[in-house]
């Protein structure tokens, strides 16, 4: 540990925190209402697989103008897709390059990825690993991305943690097929992408305003393409990966 | 606090099976570390108190999904964090957080060898300087020093790679000896 360091230390230890509150009985109080509902739910899951039913099946029609709250959601495997009326403010991240995560050769991300990393045709002319061994693939410079093509595999994301696409009403939801797989393809006005926590909550550097995207998985890995592309030309570079 | 995840692993597996009693011992032997890191984060011990029942409560709802034998306290205070932030956020208080700088070590009666280190002028300075870092910088400072985390665990709380807290603490590291020696 550095004198910097050791410093920081002491000025924690010494830095003015009031004495914490006991909040046993405080948080005792606030889940006795929960506890007392918690009650089987076979039910209310069926009601939920129905609920995901329906979504997927109006969500083959597009849904632009989707309003009614049953349905909001689309899940493609570990991901989900939520349709809101108006899209949650997000801090402009101005650097991508953060946002992505460390800059790595393909070699790297390959040997350090643990899952056989594919890509286009055409040569990336960035890689990076970031959170979650998520691999990107960058198309065009971090100031002008032309394409990025993520990959992240199931097993290393946690079973809670969610994919999440907040799109706004204005967002078309087109349910596609990749090569088999299942898909979805989202265009129109912007959404974002979120990686969620298990309670839900963004995870840090998880938001970005995404472009057009294709979002499948196939294998264990779940993609994301996204880009100024339309639906046809998106699918086949999906069905070009290599 | 090191000695504390064998007891934890038990807890939070009687907890996840819906446990109680089990829950509210975590409650009890964490609400001091949960107060800490949510004051340090928001420096509002409304807010601070705020975030640390609303974590614990949103961690009992996720207890079904916490993966048995993980480490409960990095989970909890990631739970925590995010309220905390959540807080801070919808008061729209973008301004650097301002802290203060004690004039004694806590729990010390007699200032201690390291207190001595320390000035205090040396401390409010250091904690400007920490108050000018950007957010991402200051929680990395937060987790690492203030409270005291490991890598790992900072990486829990804060929803990133340990690769990335390592660059990122270095980062940090490097903008405060810009602004304290520069």
């Amino acid at each position: 540990m550095t004198e910097l360091e050791r410093a920081l230390v002491v000025l924690g230890r010494a830095l003015d925190v009031p004495e914490p509150p006991d909040v046993v009985a405080a948080v005792n109080a606030r889940l006795e209402p929960r506890r007392a509902r918690r009650t089987p739910a076979p039910r209310r899951l069926a009601v939920a697989f129905a609920l995901v039913l329906l979504a997927a099946l109006l969500a083959t029609l597009a849904i632009p103008d989707a309003r009614s709250a049953v349905f909001r959601a689309l899940h493609i495997g570990g991901a989900s897709i939520e349709v809101v009326d108006e899209l949650p403010e997000v801090p402009a991240e101005p650097d991508l390059e953060l946002t992505l995560g460390q800059r790595v050769t393909l070699d790297e991300a390959r040997r350090d990825a643990g899952f056989d990393v594919r890509r286009l045709e055409e040569e990336p002319d960035a890689v990076y690993l970031g959170d979650r061994g998520t691999v990107w693939l960058l198309y065009g410079s971090p100031e002008r991305p032309r394409l990025l093509l993520a990959q992240t595999p199931f097993h290393s994301v946690d079973q809670e943690l969610l994919l999440k696409k907040v799109a706004a009403a204005g967002t078309m939801v087109e349910l596609v097929s990749v090569d088999g797989a299942k898909g979805a393809f989202l265009s129109g006005d912007p959404h974002f992408l979120f990686l969620l926590d298990e309670l839900g909550n963004p995870v840090e550097d998880s938001a970005r305003l995404a472009g057009n995207v294709l979002l499948w998985n196939e294998g264990g890995i779940a993609y994301r393409l996204e880009g100024d592309v339309d639906r046809e030309t998106a699918l086949e570079l999906a069905g070009s990966l290599r | 606090m090191e000695g504390r995840p064998p007891d934890d692993v038990a807890l939070a597996e009687r907890a996840r099976n819906g446990d109680e009693r089990a829950f509210e011992e975590l409650v009890r032997s964490h609400q001091r570390i949960a107060f800490r890191t949510a004051y340090l984060l928001t420096g509002s011990a409304a807010d601070a108190e705020d975030a640390v029942q609303a974590g614990f409560v949103k961690a009992w709802a996720a207890l079904p999904r916490f993966r048995t034998g993980a480490p409960f306290r990095p989970w909890l205070l990631r739970i925590v964090a995010n309220e905390a932030h959540n807080r801070r956020r919808s008061e729209g208080r973008a301004e650097a957080l301002r802290l203060r700088a004690g004039r004694g070590l806590p729990g010390d009666a007699a200032p201690s060898p390291e207190g001595a280190v320390l000035s205090l002028e040396r401390r409010e300075e250091l904690l400007d300087a920490v108050g000018w870092l950007d957010e991402r910088d200051r929680e990395i400072v937060t987790c690492r020093y203030f409270l005291e985390l490991s890598e790992d665990e900072t990486a829990t709380v804060l929803g990133i790679r340990r690769g990335t807290v390592k660059s990122r603490t270095a980062r940090a590291l490097a903008r405060l000896r810009e602004v304290v020696e520069g």
